[in-house]
């Protein structure tokens, strides 16, 4: 929807508000270079953005000031339902990974609730010409009227991409698929639902191991489910998941085919002058990112962000506050379901630096050097292209600054729940309901809408 | 008394939610209904505390003995459990912080309500819970007849049913090994099972479909019976059925009866078995 002309007479305001479930973003996901974001959408429809990699300007140092345009849009996901069970399965996309570039295609798996597919993403700027049985349109020729053979060319077209599923990994859950991750060999990736989780490889559809399983015997024994799951960054046998409980496992593929019994448990004792009604909500884990060097684990509750290291179980060794003025008002957080709201969690290229997203369509960065966080705003009326976005605050009592916004007035239909973090610059892709913004650390911010 | 009111609101709007959640395009979300069963376990826990306000003993810190002061007929389930207690225990390390933490669960807007509810339970780690597992199995298959012979609730058993509710619901909330208690009255024939450690292999994926609808199917006519009872709102909670989750709504019935709340030991667990 592009910018609507500003007319004294029709108030065009309402068109721009309303927002068509369908697309609401669900995920954000560069791929190894950066050069191409994917996002997802409630409607199961995927759409990749790809860098202008050419300056226009030759005054232009190294780095170009790249804009994301649209490269592809494709549809994903159908909904679909199980008949068994007379259930709808959702088409929204809940997750998209990028594998490592092997040639000169993309692939990326996509999934839904029940469905992962690998996607080939490849350009075609060249068609052949001039076929012998074939005429232009591709209709069959008539024998007599050809009168000598000529080989095929191949000339040059209109870029075309071309996106195609090459494998679907299908009937491999029984519960919600709620993450998934390319292990760093190259050749397998897992999948995990609410109870299990499940190892694929890349090239076989029919058949996936289990690896882990903490469903109980008996269903009336459940007291956690799995909420996140992600391989190790370099080491193709470690990985980790996340719970329910606010426990985060890791396990070593080594050891034994299933890996139900952890290497490694990561929690934290639960503070027993904050325990309320809610306090098994708030402590489950939304997401859980590997630091790019693979020493740190990064996870996010409710209200905070947390930093583990591998080599330390019995604590987070840094914990910060995204939004703790809202733990007082956790009930009616539970009523109107906010308390549910999983939020993703990122490094920036370094690790040096934490993004997670909160209400209000605010997000927070905190730098792990120093410890401070900074507020910042993706609201279209408040972000021009090229703006400098400024920082925000919370207005929690004590002083109040001009521009402090109050707790009761964050608007807690504006969530930042899903976010990505180019892999080398600093580059960030927030997505905001149907709304996906990109900001770089540069003098010039960008904004782009979709 | 204002967190008497809380309680009741946040389990009015957890049940409101599960009921929903059938509606919900993609079905039934299992990480959401967990949550809200935890929270309205803790709810209705504390909304029965009220009963111990003046019960409470200078319990906080005893963890046996006065607890499991209730009539015979209840102490044929308990004893068992309370022995392992004692048994797990002894081997495990104190947690003192577990310990206020579960008197600070009845705690709201401030009101402290001090209350005996600390049991053993709530030091029980997830190392034990293999072992503990297995004796609970045998518990299980040794009280079926107990089983069906619960005494129906009445006002006099408040301070049973209290006492019922809570290692049932701690269990829950806490750890996996001691939920049995309840889940024993319900599923007797399953209950043996729940002793063999289940048989993990790597499935081939359309076979692990398959025994997973099996478990699935149970797990869908617990909600269609949960249904039922929610179907006609709170008062299907009346139901005084020992605890079978199939229990019949019933179509009239006071809203929020006191001696009814008793009876949601039973369905609580249903609703875990989402």
């Amino acid at each position: 929807m592009g910018e609507d002309s500003e007319s004294p007479k029709i108030n065009h305001s309402f068109l721009r508000d309303y927002v068509t479930e369908a697309d609401v973003i669900s995920t954000v996901e560069f791929n190894q270079t950066g050069d191409l974001l994917a996002t997802g959408d409630k409607g199961g429809r995927v759409v990749i953005f790809q860098r202008e990699t050419e300056s226009k300007d030759e005054s232009e140092e190294l780095g170009e000031s790249g804009e994301y345009n649209v490269y592809s849009t494709f549809q994903s996901h159908e909904p679909d339902f199980d008949y068994l069970k007379s259930l709808e399965i959702e088409e929204k996309i809940n997750k998209i990974r990028w594998l490592p570039q092997q040639n000169a295609a993309h692939f990326l798996l996509s999934t839904n609730d029940k469905t992962i597919k690998l996607w080939k993403v490849s350009e075609r700027d060249k068609r052949p010409e001039g076929y012998n049985l074939k005429d232009e349109e591709g209709r069959i020729k008539d024998i007599s009227t050809v009168t000598s053979l000529r080989v095929p060319v191949l000339k040059p077209t209109d870029l075309m991409v071309e996106v195609r599923p090459r494998r679907i990994f299908a009937n491999g859950h029984t519960y919600h698929v709620n993450s998934i991750s390319v292990n760093s060999d190259g050749e397998t990736y897992l999948s995990a639902d609410d109870l299990r989780i499940n190892m694929w490889h890349l090239d076989i559809t029919d058949r996936s191991f289990n690896i882990v399983d903490i469903k109980p015997a008996n269903m009336e024994d459940l007291t956690e489910v799995i909420t996140a799951a992600e391989f190790h960054p370099q080491h193709c046998h470690l990985f980790v998941y996340s719970s329910s409980k606010g426990t985060l496992r890791l396990c070593d593929m080594r050891e034994s085919a299933l890996c139900d019994k952890h290497s490694k448990i990561f929690e934290e004792p639960e503070d027993p002058g904050n325990r309320s009604f809610f306090s098994e909500i708030i402590s489950s884990v939304s997401d859980v990112k590997f630091s790019h060097s693979g020493r740190y684990l990064l996870t996010r509750d409710y209200l905070t962000v947390k930093v583990w290291d591998l080599n330390m179980e019995k604590g987070p060794v840094e914990t910060y506050q995204v939004h703790e003025y809202l733990r007082s008002k956790l009930c009616s957080l539970y009523e109107n379901d906010c308390i549910f709201d999983k939020f993703e969690c990122v490094w920036n290229s370094t690790d040096s630096v934490i993004m997670t997203g909160a209400y209000n369509s605010f997000f927070r960065m905190f730098d792990r050097e120093t410890g401070r966080g900074v507020t910042l705003e993706s609201w279209r009326e408040s972000s021009k292209p090229r703006a400098v976005l400024r920082t925000r605050r919370i207005y929690t009592g004590g002083r109040r600054r001009r521009g402090d916004v109050g707790v009761d007035s964050l608007d807690f239909t504006k969530k930042i729940l899903h976010m990505a973090w180019h892999p080398a610059e600093n580059i960030i892709a927030i997505a905001a309901t149907n709304n996906l913004y990109i900001f770089q650390d540069r003098v010039n911010a960008e904004n782009l809408k979709t | 008394m204002e967190y008497k009111v809380e309680a009741h609101r946040i389990m009015s709007i957890s049940l409101g939610k599960i009921y929903n959640s059938r509606v919900q395009r993609g079905g039934i979300k299992l990480h959401k209904n967990l949550l809200v069963s935890l929270v309205l376990r803790s709810a209705r826990q504390v909304y029965l505390s009220d009963y111990y306000s003046g019960a409470c003993l200078n319990a906080q810190s005893e963890r046996e003995g006065n607890e499991w002061d209730i009539t015979d007929s209840e102490r044929e389930k308990f004893p068992p459990s309370a022995t392992e207690c004692d048994r797990v225990e002894s081997t495990e390390e104190p947690q003192p912080n577990e310990q206020p933490e579960k008197e600070r669960e009845y705690r709201e807007n401030d009101d402290e309500v001090k209350s005996d509810q600390v049991d053993c339970t709530s030091t029980l780690q997830e190392q034990n819970q293999n072992s503990s597992l297995d004796s609970v199995a045998k518990v299980s298959s040794e009280t079926p007849p107990e089983s069906i012979t619960e005494p129906k609730e009445s006002p006099s058993d408040s301070a049973v049913a209290e006492r019922d509710s809570t290692p049932e619901a701690n269990g829950e909330s806490h750890q996996p090994p001691k939920p049995y208690v309840c889940s024993n009255r319900k599923r007797s024939a399953e209950e043996s099972e729940s002793g063999d450690s289940p048989q993990k292999r790597t499935k081939v994926a359309s076979s692990n479909a398959k025994e997973d609808e099996e478990a699935e199917e149970m797990d869908t006519s617990n909600v269609s019976n949960l249904i039922t009872i929610f179907g006609s709102s709170f008062s299907g909670l009346l139901s005084k059925e020992s605890a079978k989750p199939e229990a019949e709504a019933e179509d009239s019935g006071q809203i929020c009866c006191d001696q009814m709340l008793k009876n949601l030991n039973p369905w609580s667990t249903a609703i875990v078995a989402f």
